[in-house]
This record gives C-alpha cells, sequence and structure tokens, in this order.
C-alpha cells in the first residue's frame, strides 16, 4: 500500500543512518534469538522426555503405578489374570549415585530376566561376549548390565565390578554385559543399567513391591475396555494409565521451568520493542521537515504512516530472520542448561536431543520479531502522520514542539496500571496463567504510557542533586530532560523492563529466602538430622528403622523420628506425604501448628485419626482445619479430618502430616528418609554428630547434620532450584544492558547536528561530552528510580500469582533496597560507557559537517 | 479558480490572533497575482488555506470548483498532489534526493515509474538551466540554484495552480530577477494561475494583479493589465 517512490526516500534514509538502522535491527535480533531459543530448548526438552518415556516403556500400552511407594508383588497375579491382558512385566526404577565422583546418577531398571525382552528393545554388544542372551544371566544378585557409554567412561569391561551405594551402604555390582545406544541403552546419556528385578527389591530394600507393571494388551481387547477392566479390579490405590501418561506427569514437573524461561525472552521481545520505539522516535524528530515537504507535495497522512510502518516492517523481517539464525546456535546451550536443570532440580529423566528447527516455531518468533518492531514504530509512525506540516515548511530551526503530557496519555495509563494490579490482587488464580500472565502485560502497557511523565518527574526530583554535583552542565542535561522527556523515554523503558525484572527476581528469591529460614527454624529445629542425599531426599535410597535404633541407643540421644518422606497420587495429581513419629514432633514443633485445637492435635494426630496439611496444601486443594482428605493407599481409602495446618516446602504439590504407624500400616512400608535426633540438654551436637558418623560408616550412606549445618543445606538446595531463576536474572541484566547501550548510543550519535550547533556558537567539545556523560548518569538514576518503581507492582504480582503457580502459595511481599542502591552505580557505569563512544566520535565531526544541510 | 468567500482563520485560544479575518477574494485561471502586505499580515496563513494544509476558522474556500472544507484530509492531500505546485522561501527539497530526483518525485507520486519519470525531470531541469546539476544533492547547490529546483519540481506535474511564498526571498536580487523571469516564461507556457507573497515590487511587477494585506484584510486590489514575460 505504500507508495514505490517513498521506498526511495526510506532508502536513502537507511543508508545515511546506517549505524542506527543495524543496532535497531539487532535489537529485534536479540529478542527473537532469545526467544526462538528457549522455545526450540523447552520443545527438544519436550521431545526428550516423551522419547525417554517411550523407549523405558517400550511396547507396552498400560502402566500399573502407585505413586512413588511402590505396591505388593501380588499385584502382578491380578493384572495377569484379568482377561486381555497380553503381557504383563514388573519394574523396579531406582536412580542410585554410582561412587564415580564425576559421574551423575544412574537409572536402573530391574525388569523380569525372562519375559522382559518382548516388551523393551535392548541390543548387547555381542563383541566382548559369546553370551547368546546376557539377561539371562542376570537371576545372580549383584549382577547387571551396563550401557557401554557408561563403561566406556570408566573403563569397565564384563565381569568387572561397579560401585554403587544401595540400602546397604557400597555394593559392588559385577557387569555381565553391555548394550549399545539404542532403545533403553540410549535414555539418559546412556546412565543405565539392568538388573534382575527380584534382586533389585533385596538390594534396594523394596520388601516384596514392585514400582510399576508394565503390560500390553491382547489384540481383542482395546486399551481403554482393559485400562477400565484392571481399574475396576485393582485396589483403590494403584492407578492404570497409558504410559503417554507418564510423559506428561514429567512435562508438568518441569512446567514452572518452562514457563520461567518464557517469560524471560518475553523480556527479551519487550526490549527490543523499546530499542525500535527509541530508533523511530530519533528517525521521526529527524525526519520532521522531510515529513512536512512530503504532505506539501501531496503524501497523504496514511502514507507517512505506511512509510514508517514499512521501514519497521523491513528492519522487523530481517532482524527476525538474523535473530531465528543466531537463535538456532543458542538453543543447543539452552536445552544443555535446562536438561540438566531439569534432572538436578526436578528429578526428571531426559535423553539429550538435538534441538531441531520447528516449523511452527519459526513462524512464531518470525512473527513475534515482527509484531515487536511494529508495536515499536507504532506510536512514533503515527505521531509522524500527524506532524503539522506547515511548521516544518515555514521555519527553518524550529521543531515540532513536544505534545504536552495531556491527560490523554496519564488517564489511561494509570487507570491500565490500576486496573491490572487490582486484578493481580483480587482474581483467583483459577483463572489461568495466560490470563494472569496478561495483568503484568498490562500493568507494563500502562507504565509505558505513563515513562514521559514518570521521566519528566523523577528528572525534577534528581534536578537538585544533578545541579549541586555536576554543575552548570548537570543542571542543563535534567533540565533536557525535563524539557523534552520523551527523547530519553526509550531509553529509559528498556531499563525499566530490565530492571523491574531483576529487582522482582531478587526480592523474590530474597523473601522466599526468609520464608524459608522461618520454617527451618520453626519446623526442622531437632539438633541432628540425618539424611540420604544431598537433594533433600533420595527417590531410591532409604534407610532401614534399625539405622534409627542404633542412633538412639547412643547415650547422648534423648530421642529419634523416623521421618519417610514420598509421594502419593491424589485427585488426579500428587502430594507429598511426610509420616513422621508424632509424639516426639509435637513435643518440639508444636506450635508451628496453626488452627485447631492443640488438644486434639495432641490427642488425635499421634493415633492416626487425623492429618496436619501444610500451607501450600491448603491453598492448593482448598480445604482448611475441619475439612476431610481422601487418600487411596495400595491397601484401601483413608478418610481422615485435617487437624491443622504448618507451614511447609518440601514440595509445591503441597505436603500431608501423618503419624508414621498410620502411614506403615496402610501403605507397607516401613523405609526411612530421615532421622531428626533430639539431644540430652548440653550434649554437644558435632561430637554427637561424629559418632553417628562412625556409626553408620561402611553400612550406610547416610548424611549428618547439625541444626546450624542443615539451614546452610536448606539454604544451598533453595539455591540450586532457583538456579533457573539466577540464569534468568543473567538474560535480564544482559538484556538490559543491550537496551541501555543501544538507545544511548543511538540517542547520543543521532544528536551530532544539535552538539554541532552548539560547538559553532562557542560551546567547548568539553563542555558538551561533560554534559552527554552527565545526562547520562542521569538518565540511569532515572531508569533505577522507574524500574524500582516497576518493580513495586511485579512484586506484587510475583508473590501473589507467580508463586501460587510455582509453588502453591503466596510469598511475602519484599522490596529489595539493596539489590536497588547496588544497581545505581553498575547501570551508571554502563551508560556512561555507552555515551562516551559516539560522544567522541560525534567531538571529532567537523562543525561543517555535521550541521549539513539546512 | 479559487474563490475565498468570508473566509477567517485564528490562532490561539486564550489571546486570539485574527491571521486572516472574513476575507472575499476571487481569482481567475491563469491570473497573476502578488500579494504583499507587511510582516504578520496574513499572507502565508492565506497561502495555506489555499491549498489546503490549513483549515479556516469560518467561512470557504474552493479551488477548482471544490469546497475544501468538504474534501477529506486524504483528497485536499491529493488535490495538492494533481493540481497545486508549491514554491517555497527556504526550497524544502528532500535533503536525500538528487536535483533530479527531486524534480521527478511529484510525478513519481502520481505513479509514474522511475524509467518515465526522470526522462521528464531531466528535460525539466535543462529547461531551467541545471542540465549538469542533475546528480547533485540539495547541500551541494546554491541558494538560487536550490530554488530552481524547487519550481522545476513544482511545474513539472504542469499544475492548474502555482503557489509562492516568497520565492525570492533568499536570493540576491540578480538570481532572483532570473527566477522570476523562469517562472513568469513557465506559468505562461502552461497557463497555471499563479498566487505569489512577495515583499518586494519587483516581483509583483511581473504579475497583473496585486492585493495588498494588513491585519489579515484586504486593504488593496489593484488590476494591471500586462503582456507575460516584458515586465513593467
Ligand atoms: N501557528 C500559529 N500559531 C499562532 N499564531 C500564528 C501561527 N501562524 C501564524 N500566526 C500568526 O498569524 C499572523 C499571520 O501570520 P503569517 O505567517 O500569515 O504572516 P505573514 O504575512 O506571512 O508574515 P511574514 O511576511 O513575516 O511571513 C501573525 O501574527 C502570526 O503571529
Ligand atoms: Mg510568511
Amino acid at each position: 500500500m505504500m507508495i514505490p517512490a517513498l521506498w526511495q526516500i526510506s532508502s536513502r534514509q537507511w543508508r545515511a543512518h546506517r549505524l542506527r538502522v543495524l543496532m535497531t535491527t539487532l535489537g529485534i535480533a536479540l529478542g527473537v534469538a532469545v526467544f526462538f531459543a528457549v522455545r526450540t530448548a523447552n520443545t527438544a526438552l519436550l521431545d526428550s522426555l516423551s522419547l525417554t518415556v517411550e523407549r523405558l516403556a517400550g511396547k507396552s500400552t498400560l502402566e500399573v503405578t502407585s505413586g512413588e511407594t511402590g505396591f505388593p508383588e501380588e499385584v502382578i497375579d491380578t493384572v495377569r489374570a484379568t482377561p486381555g491382558v497380553e503381557l504383563a512385566e514388573p519394574v523396579i526404577e531406582v536412580i542410585v549415585h554410582s561412587a564415580f565422583a564425576d559421574e551423575g546418577n544412574l537409572l536402573i531398571l530391574g525388569v523380569d530376566t525372562t519375559g522382559d525382552q518382548q516388551l523393551r528393545q535392548y541390543e548387547f554388544d555381542r563383541s566382548q561376549t559369546e553370551i547368546a542372551d546376557p539377561l539371562t544371566y542376570l537371576a545372580q544378585p549383584n549382577s547387571l548390565l551396563l550401557s557401554r557409554a557408561f563403561a566406556e567412561r570408566h573403563g569397565l569391561r564384563i565381569g568387572d565390578r561397579l560401585p554403587i551405594f544401595t540400602a546397604h551402604g557400597r555394593k559392588d555390582f559385577i557387569v555381565q554385559g553391555l548394550f549399545q545406544p539404542v532403545g533403553v541403552g540410549a535414555v539418559f546419556g546412556g546412565n543405565v543399567a539392568v538388573m534382575d528385578v527380584y534382586s533389585a527389591q533385596v538390594v534396594f530394600d523394596r520388601g516384596r513391591s514392585f514400582d510399576r507393571i508394565d503390560l500390553m494388551n491382547s489384540r481383542s481387547v482395546p486399551v481403554d475396555e482393559l485400562q477400565r477392566r484392571l481399574c475396576a479390579r485393582l485396589p483403590a490405590g494403584l492407578e492404570t494409565v497409558r504410559p503417554q501418561m507418564r510423559g506428561q506427569a514429567l512435562e508438568n514437573a518441569v512446567t514452572a521451568m518452562r514457563l520461567g524461561m518464557l517469560i524471560t525472552s518475553f523480556i527479551a521481545l519487550l526490549v527490543g520493542v523499546y530499542i525500535i520505539f527509541n530508533s523511530f522516535t530519533i528517525a521521526v524528530n529527524q525526519r520532521w521537515k522531510e515529513i512536512g515537504i512530503l504532505r506539501s507535495l501531496g503524501v497523504e497522512r496514511r502514507n507517512v504512516y505506511a512509510m514508517f510502518l514499512g521501514e519497521a516492517l523491513l528492519m522487523g523481517v530481517i532482524g527476525s530472520i538474523s535473530g531465528i539464525a543466531g537463535g538456532f546456535y543458542l538453543a543447543a546451550a539452552a536445552s544443555k542448561v535446562m536438561g540438566s536443570i531439569a534432572a538436578s532440580v526436578y528429578g526428571v529423566i531426559s535423553t539429550a536431543v538435538a534441538p531441531r528447527l520447528h516449523p511452527v516455531t519459526v513462524l512464531t518468533s518470525f512473527a513475534l520479531g515482527v509484531a515487536a518492531s511494529l508495536i515499536g514504530a507504532w506510536f512514533p509512525a503515527r505521531a509522524a502522520s500527524c506532524l503539522d506540516p506547515i511548521l516544518a515548511l515555514h521555519n527553518i530551526e524550529s521543531r515540532q514542539p513536544e505534545s504536552s503530557l495531556g491527560w490523554k496519555r496519564i488517564a489511561p495509563g494509570s487507570a491500565l496500571v490500576l486496573v491490572a494490579s487490582l486484578l493481580v490482587h483480587f482474581s483467583p488464580s483459577r483463572v489461568g496463567m495466560t490470563l494472569q500472565l496478561s495483568y503484568a502485560a498490562v500493568i507494563l502497557l500502562g507504565l509505558t504510557l505513563l515513562l514521559p511523565m514518570l521521566v519528566q518527574g523523577s528528572a525534577r526530583l534528581i534536578h537538585p542533586v544533578m545541579d549541586w554535583a555536576g554543575g552548570a552542565e548537570g543542571g542543563l542535561a535534567v533540565d533536557a530532560m525535563v524539557r523534552s522527556p520523551r527523547r530519553s523515554s526509550a531509553t529509559v523503558g528498556a531499563l525499566m523492563v530490565g530492571l523491574m525484572f531483576v529487582f522482582s527476581t531478587g526480592a523474590y528469591i530474597q523473601s522466599y529466602k526468609h520464608m524459608i529460614g522461618r520454617w527451618t527454624h520453626r519446623m526442622l529445629n531437632s539438633d541432628l538430622v540425618v539424611a540420604t542425599s544431598t537433594l533433600l531426599r533420595s527417590t531410591s535410597y532409604h534407610f532401614s528403622e534399625d539405622m534409627g535404633n542404633r542412633i538412639s541407643a547412643l547415650p547422648e540421644v534423648k530421642s529419634v523420628e523416623n521421618v519417610r518422606f514420598t509421594f502419593i497420587p491424589f485427585q488426579g495429581d500428587s502430594a507429598a506425604v511426610i509420616a513422621i513419629e508424632m509424639d516426639g514432633f509435637l513435643a518440639r514443633a508444636s506450635d508451628a501448628i496453626e488452627g485447631g485445637s492443640s488438644r486434639h492435635v495432641r490427642e488425635l494426630l499421634p493415633r492416626g485419626e487425623g492429618v496436619l496439611v501444610s500451607n501450600n496444601f491448603s491453598a492448593r486443594w482448598r480445604c482448611r482445619v475441619g475439612g476431610r482428605v481422601r487418600l487411596n493407599a495400595p491397601t484401601g481409602v483413608l478418610d481422615l479430618p485435617i487437624l491443622g495446618i504448618v507451614e511447609d516446602y518440601r514440595s509445591d504439590k503441597g505436603s500431608i502430616f501423618m503419624d508414621r504407624a498410620l502411614y506403615k500400616k496402610f501403605w507397607k512400608d516401613d523405609a526411612v528418609d530421615f532421622v531428626d535426633v533430639n539431644l540430652k540438654p548440653g550434649e554437644d551436637a558435632t561430637l554427637v554428630k561424629r559418632k553417628i558418623e562412625r556409626l553408620t560408616s561402611g553400612s550406610e550412606h547416610a548424611l549428618v547434620y547439625t541444626n546450624a549445618e542443615l539451614r546452610i543445606w536448606i539454604g544451598s538446595l533453595v539455591d540450586q532450584f532457583f538456579l533457573l531463576n539466577y540464569m534468568q536474572l543473567v538474560v535480564a541484566v544482559v538484556v538490559a544492558v543491550v537496551g541501555i547501550v543501544n538507545t544511548l548510543i543511538v540517542s547520543v550519535m543521532e544528536r551530532s547536528r544539535e552538539f554541532a550547533i552548539v560547538r559553532a556558537v562557542g560551546g567547548y567539545c568539553s563542555q558538551i561530552r561533560k554534559m552527554v556523560l552527565l545526562e547520562a548518569v542521569a538518565i540511569s538514576i532515572v531508569g533505577v528510580m522507574v524500574g524500582a518503581l516497576a518493580a513495586v507492582f511485579n512484586i506484587q504480582f510475583m508473590s501473589r500469582t507467580v508463586s501460587t503457580v510455582v509453588a502453591g502459595y503466596e510469598v511475602p511481599f519484599y522490596f529489595p533496597w539493596l539489590l536497588v542502591l547496588a544497581a545505581l552505580p553498575a547501570v551508571a557505569a554502563v551508560s556512561l560507557l555507552a555515551a562516551w563512544l559516539p560522544a567522541l566520535r560525534a567531538m571529532r565531526m567537523s562543525v561543517i559537517e555535521a550541521i549539513g544541510y539546512e | 479558480m479559487i474563490q475565498l468567500t468570508g473566509v477567517s482563520k485564528s490562532y490561539g485560544l486564550g489571546k486570539v490572533v485574527q491571521a486572516v479575518s472574513g476575507m472575499n477574494l476571487q481569482i481567475g485561471p491563469a491570473e497573476r497575482v502578488a500579494v504583499m502586505g507587511p510582516s504578520g499580515s496574513g499572507k502565508s496563513t492565506l497561502l495555506n488555506l489555499i491549498c489546503g494544509l490549513d483549515g479556516p476558522t469560518a467561512g470557504s474556500v474552493k479551488v477548482d470548483g471544490m469546497e475544501l472544507s468538504a474534501l477529506s484530509d486524504d483528497a485536499r492531500t491529493r488535490l495538492r498532489r494533481e493540481k497545486i505546485g508549491m514554491i517555497f522561501q527556504t526550497f524544502n527539497l528532500l535533503p536525500t534526493l538528487t536535483a533530479l530526483e527531486n524534480v521527478a518525485f511529484p510525478l513519481r507520486l502520481q505513479g509514474l515509474a522511475k524509467k518515465d519519470a526522470e526522462p521528464r525531470a531531466a528535460s525539466m531541469l535543462v529547461r531551467v538551466g541545471l542540465k549538469d546539476r542533475s546528480s547533485h544533492r540539495p547541500d551541494e547547490l546554491s541558494g538560487g540554484e536550490r530554488q530552481r529546483v524547487a519550481i522545476a519540481r513544482a511545474l513539472i506535474f504542469r499544475p492548474l495552480l502555482l503557489l509562492g511564498d516568497e520565492p525570492t526571498g533568499n536570493l540576491d536580487s540578480v538570481s532572483g530577477e532570473e527566477i522570476l523571469r523562469l517562472l513568469d516564461g513557465l506559468q505562461h507556457e502552461y497557463a497555471s494561475t499563479l498566487l505569489m507573497v512577495t515583499h518586494n515590487s519587483q516581483a509583483a511587477g511581473y504579475c497583473n494583479r496585486i492585493i495588498t494585506l494588513h491585519d489579515g484584510r484586504i486593504v488593496k486590489d489593484e488590476r494591471f493589465d500586462r503582456a507575460p514575460a516584458t515586465g513593467r
């Protein structure tokens, strides 16, 4: 729709302002690259999850499971006796630490050696062995088959020993055979071993239970029908699902992470919008006269509009294409990081999948890049089309005065901010994440409308300081911001978005840590804690009650509590169960229980006639003291009243606290994940810790923490949980820096003419330089102020909305003063640098050259 | 050609400036009109009203039989594109285009391809005596040369109406004279109506009607019978 002749004008302008066009296009490219990389890595992660599930499931069409707790092995007889079951095979799945220090976790699959090959694909390495079928030789305990990749990394050959930590301490396993990296062997980067399911029961202390039964339906019975039959026959605590459902569960586990990454990439795109906005505002300012001439020659408003939008479109297209190209390389790195976070934080196993070019992702990234570009250019282009041509035509020097910061901007801006904040505050979490995210977007939009006013206001505020610190030039620099706040709006805007994200993430982490500290103080207050894993708990390795007994026999120990921490299916999702010896627990932590009568709690809880639920459980499932929970145990259904609420952050799914005896009875499980140790008065925790370590060394893989160490340990777990957020912080900082550097360089560079006029009338270079630099400082101060203001809204959003989605509970509001103060010098330094180089360049230009035509 | 009835234009809200007040004026085809008057008397405002860049506060402006206030902004713009050539005191050439491209630009706006528009522009440049300057950009031309490019640009599409706001105001009297002669010749050839704001009587001497404004009103409207291109 744009007149071809206008392309000529545009192309000349681009040639004359190459650097600005390049910087602007790069700004878009960066946003698109980050978005594309994150999306691609996300897809790669999901691909890898489903691939993993697919390989581990083999040909099975249904699986029988019971949360993490496992179920009695007799179940397999019921399953096999169900008409329509072609094949049913038991599985025990454990993730263990091998004794190799530099090696990550190893997945051990316990299978029935006779039938499993019909279900799963194993390719054995025949080069080293004469044995026809190594699976059949697995029946001997302590032998396993290992993936060739793992074996080669450690120089293991058939017949060699592989040391692994088990329920009974470190144990050596004999490698009976190796398999190729296909099928099962390719899962988890090759960190897989296979052993006999019955040996696994013994070695990993599973009693006579299985984790899972994988089964295949016979041709005559459809999967759905078989699923119905099994549901009817099996006890309530057992679930029969399609293997894909497990993939779904894994996907759900990493949802928060994927969402977080996606938000980060939107921030990058948003900064791209400000970069475009800045560039086009400058362009319109410079081409003001040109626009007037075009109008007088008969170019309609809409064609002026179209000219600028056309330029933005072209930049968007070029920027998006290069962004996608760059993002593809970034994706490999991003996918590696996300895979390792998924494994270490969420305990989700994945198989390395190289990122692929997905047409949908390519198209979305492209569309978003172009859209960002058009949105950024929208206002400047509109301003250009509304310019008054008469002013441009009859005057040489006058410039279009900035339209006043009237109510036309302030009213909708404030209204948007206000309405969205109210929505954040009052809207229920069930409206869904997309809608909730839009609240944050609306707040940002409102703040963007208010930006000129905010810039002007903040500039007025810092005027006295700049006057005092920077002399005449300081005052002038701030005057410029007060008079034409729009010129620095884009830089401040880019800073606002980046810093808002940095501040609010920092605040979120801080307040989360504060909360965890209070929790540790109130709930985890025993003198010593013995744990199975550095990762809070291990899904595969547990203590026996015997160890607790031995510790309690020590003369310094007053009492011990054996704690089981596991997950059970709950209302289509899952919930954490913390089974603890309630007498001991109540003795040290009863004041942590809120709601309900304490007499009730004291009487009913130890008898197993009620449960406590965590605050996030109560928020998630909308239940209060006095309500009831229905739990499906493998041996029957439990329906218990909620006696009280306790703070607990062990799981984002919410936790149920019950007496250990009750759990043992209904789940037939006496494993122990923690032992809380309470000492007699006056005993030295460090000494007892040594004693316990000596007691358990050799037989158990036990980690003993004093209370002080426990806090540090939990702190480091929290840090690990926030690894992703720290990464987001880094991305946000990079993006903010790019935003401010880009906008400042462009702004200063494009003011060469203005500087030349100042020099022509007798200004010293040193004065101009000082002014530019002081203005950069002023912009950073204003940027930090506005960023802090935006952060207030975003912290509100994160502590209310995001945390309920990610963690299941609200986090108290906390404002990160220190972070804001620390950001000031850092931002100022970056902007000084960004302003310095173009200022130098501008000074080197000859005055005549810079003043140029008209 | 141009018909103004009771036209007023005021600026400002509080302290109102009456730039043009209650003006009635009729200008026929191929007339050559000079508008004179002291600074601030409303001359530029009058031109802006006639070319449709500005709208009157009261009254009606008709150009080529069309009531401007009844036209949309786009239609007024199209009117400028197709029927009105404008020459300014400050030239107002597009700084990024060469002389040739500047002259060709109105044709290209009317939809002509580059290869059709530029030869016509080149011959126009020859006529204004800038044959060897066609590839120069405006900042490489002198003031007089720029004004000739501006004239070439204004006349390239044979406009019905040629508006000039002090076209010689920025030039010395010798080049001013040259420009006027050029303008006069081309105007006669194309039979365009000429309306030219000027401060100098030398320029007014090329016209056959002189209107004098004062405080936004016509205080004098004189007609002369003069042959074109002869001077007084
Ligand atoms: N945009 C405007 N806003 C306010 N007043 C204006 C505006 N444009 C013109 N005026 C006023 O209208 C009056 C007429 O202005 P105009 O430009 O038409 O004068 P002029 O006759 O062209 O003067 P000159 O010979 O100096 O160019 C002046 O008093 C001027 O101050
Ligand atoms: Mg004037």
